[in-house]
């Protein structure tokens, strides 16, 4: 590991009201035990594959469960009918996309990516006011504060 | 691409799919039927939409395949002719779709070979409506009719699922293959309840209440080769409940089962040896896991009474008390190598261990080693990628109290006490 490891931040869709999660309910969320947010809508739950490192990390580090214990979990509820498993995209860019379009939806990122973004998000043109408000009530997600 | 090539995948099996035994319920086949068209119109839409991954939390298409070869020394576990054997395969699709935000549609089809251990063939694994009936921040309650899968023991649920379960045979007291498809899941009702707190930790309730069909070769594989007749599971009812203690690397649980069959001779005039008969078959389970970051222990430990009204002649009476346990330990030594290691021990009848009394009774027809069952097993995982895997174990078996048929044994092929095999298992999914 020659660079810093950068941080990791939990994000969400941008109409996603919850500002803040603990991290038991962020566990919840990603065990598939809590299926809903406080306004009772739908949460779409967005990870990386099982070997990705910011999913290991994310998993050990955010969650304080294996990667191979959340598997489990989602094994168990995708092959025998139980309930519905998070949804695996291939790369952050993927993740960040479909967090986008997804109401009600989790996922986490990396710092870097987050900034990225952002950058990409502020530079593009866009004169119109109205356009303006369109694009960014879907073009940033929101994060979310993870409490203890 | 991916979306096409689930497509034909689907296609492919099932267009395997030409002997459902198992979906005699009108309600499953309208259930798959429903599921395999929303598959269809859903991997068409996803693919117009261009989207690079194909799930989405409404609707979703999930599968695995799998490929093995497998070698048994000294017993029919297998093949009857103790030669190396291809027949270890392991395919399946399943297809989630949400109806509204309380009903949810939900299927899968699994083809199995196994060769003697269970009928080849492909089967409705399970085809259920998921109501979901309450769900808070803390409380979840479903309630699935339907055919469901039996989830109430450590690895009842993914039994059938080459990776989920810990190795490529699994303890066969527990997760015996002659009985695989009565146990694996039944047509009727089930609930399961889940709450989660910060100070206790999560837990987990199901009960289920149904009854599974029972071919003829189940009959033959079950009861004896000679047997004639039809059987029927009356009802088959379970529970259980798991703990797990808050940010606990440990889970425990409890099961009970009862189930009840019937055995209708088709008489002695049809060549029928054995009679009208009543079984009853009762199981409890206590288990514990503990999932840490290389090491990892489980064990079941477990009492069953099975009781025969019948079957050999009228008022043939016997009530059996058999007992086991299996304890297990993976290691991880890199992030994609695990090692298994277990051991097996289980008895038919408890106050007869060592078999001498079955000999005895059965006038020396059914050898000793009929009374028992212990299996010393080795093995080892490589995760190639997140969803790509191969295994290979080693079991040195001693007995044959876990070879079928069960009620009336076949020692002329069985001739060994102890008996070895081998396998190795290539899997995939998605």
């Amino acid at each position: 590991m020659s660079s810093q490891v950068s941080a990791l931040e939990i994000v969400t869709h941008p109409q996603v009201t919850e500002s803040s999660l603990t991290k038991s309910q962020l566990r919840r969320i990603y065990t598939m035990r809590q299926l809903r947010w406080s306004n009772n809508k739908a949460i779409t739950v967005f990870v990386l594959p099982s070997q990705h490192v910011l999913h290991q990390r994310f998993a050990k580090e955010r969650l304080q469960i294996f990667p191979y214990q959340l598997n489990r979990i989602w094994h168990k509820l995708t092959y025998s009918g139980l309930g519905v498993a998070p949804i695996i995209v291939k790369s952050e860019q993927e993740l960040i996309q479909a967090v986008l379009e997804t109401p009600g939806a989790i996922g986490y990122l990396s710092d870097e990516m987050l900034i990225r973004q952002r950058e990409a998000y502020i530079d593009k043109e866009s004169p119109d006011m109205e356009e303006m408000q369109k694009v960014s009530s879907k073009g940033v997600v929101n994060v979310v504060k993870i409490k203890d | 691409m991916l979306s096409k090539l689930k497509t034909n995948a689907a296609a492919e099996i099932s267009s395997r799919v030409n002997n459902l035994y198992c979906s005699r319920g009108l309600l499953s086949r309208t259930v798959l039927f429903a599921l395999l068209l929303a598959s269809s119109c859903g991997i068409v839409a996803q693919a117009e939409e261009g989207k690079s991954y194909s799930n989405s939390q409404d609707f979703q298409l999930h599968g695995f395949i799998s490929q093995g070869i497998i070698d048994v020394d000294g017993s029919d576990f297998v093949n009857d002719s103790g030669d190396l054997s291809t027949e270890l395969t392991e395919l399946g699709i399943n297809a989630s779709y949400q109806l509204t935000s309380k009903f949810r549609l939900a299927a899968q089809i699994v083809y199995l070979d196994g060769g003697n251990r269970y009928a080849e063939g492909a089967r409705v694994d399970y085809a259920l409506i998921d109501w979901s009936a309450f769900t808070n921040e803390q409380w979840q309650a479903n309630i699935y009719i339907g055919r469901f899968k039996n989830n109430h023991w450590l690895y009842s649920s993914s039994r059938d699922i080459p990776f989920a379960r810990p190795s490529i045979i699994l303890p066969q007291s527990v997760y015996f293959d002659g009985f695989r498809d009565i146990a694996v899941g039944s047509d009727g009702i089930a609930s399961k309840i889940s709450y989660s707190t910060d100070d206790y930790g999560n837990f987990d309730w199901q009960i289920s209440y149904g009854s599974s069909p029972i071919s003829d070769e189940q009959v033959k594989n079950v009861l004896s080769e000679y047997a004639r007749g039809s059987s029927e599971q009356d009802y088959d009812a379970q529970t259980s409940f798991y703990w797990q203690p808050a940010f606990s690397s440990w889970r425990f649980g409890l099961s009970l089962l009862d189930a009840d069959f019937t055995y209708d001779s088709a008489g002695q005039d049809n060549g029928d040896f054995f009679s009208d008969s009543d079984f009853s078959f009762q199981f409890y389970t206590l288990n514990a896991i503990y999932e840490g970051e290389k090491w990892e222990f489980s064990g079941e430990i477990y009492q069953q009474r099975f009781t025969i009204d019948g079957f050999y002649y009228p008022g043939f009476e016997l009530d059996n008390i058999g007992q086991g346990y299996y304890l297990q330990s993976r290691y991880k030594v890199t992030d994609k190598m695990t090692l298994l290691a277990r051991y097996e021990d289980f008895y038919i009848d408890k106050d007869d261990k060592d078999g001498k009394t079955l000999e005895q009774n059965t006038g020396g027809l059914v050898p000793y080693y009929f009374g028992f069952h212990k299996d010393v097993t080795l093995g080892i995982n490589y995760d190639f990628t997140s969803n790509f895997a191969v295994r290979a174990e080693y079991h040195w078996v001693n007995g044959a109290g876990r070879l079928t048929p069960v009620v009336a044994p076949n020692p002329a092929i069985n001739d060994s006490e102890d008996w070895e095999m081998w396998a190795i298992q290539l899997m995939y999914w998605f």
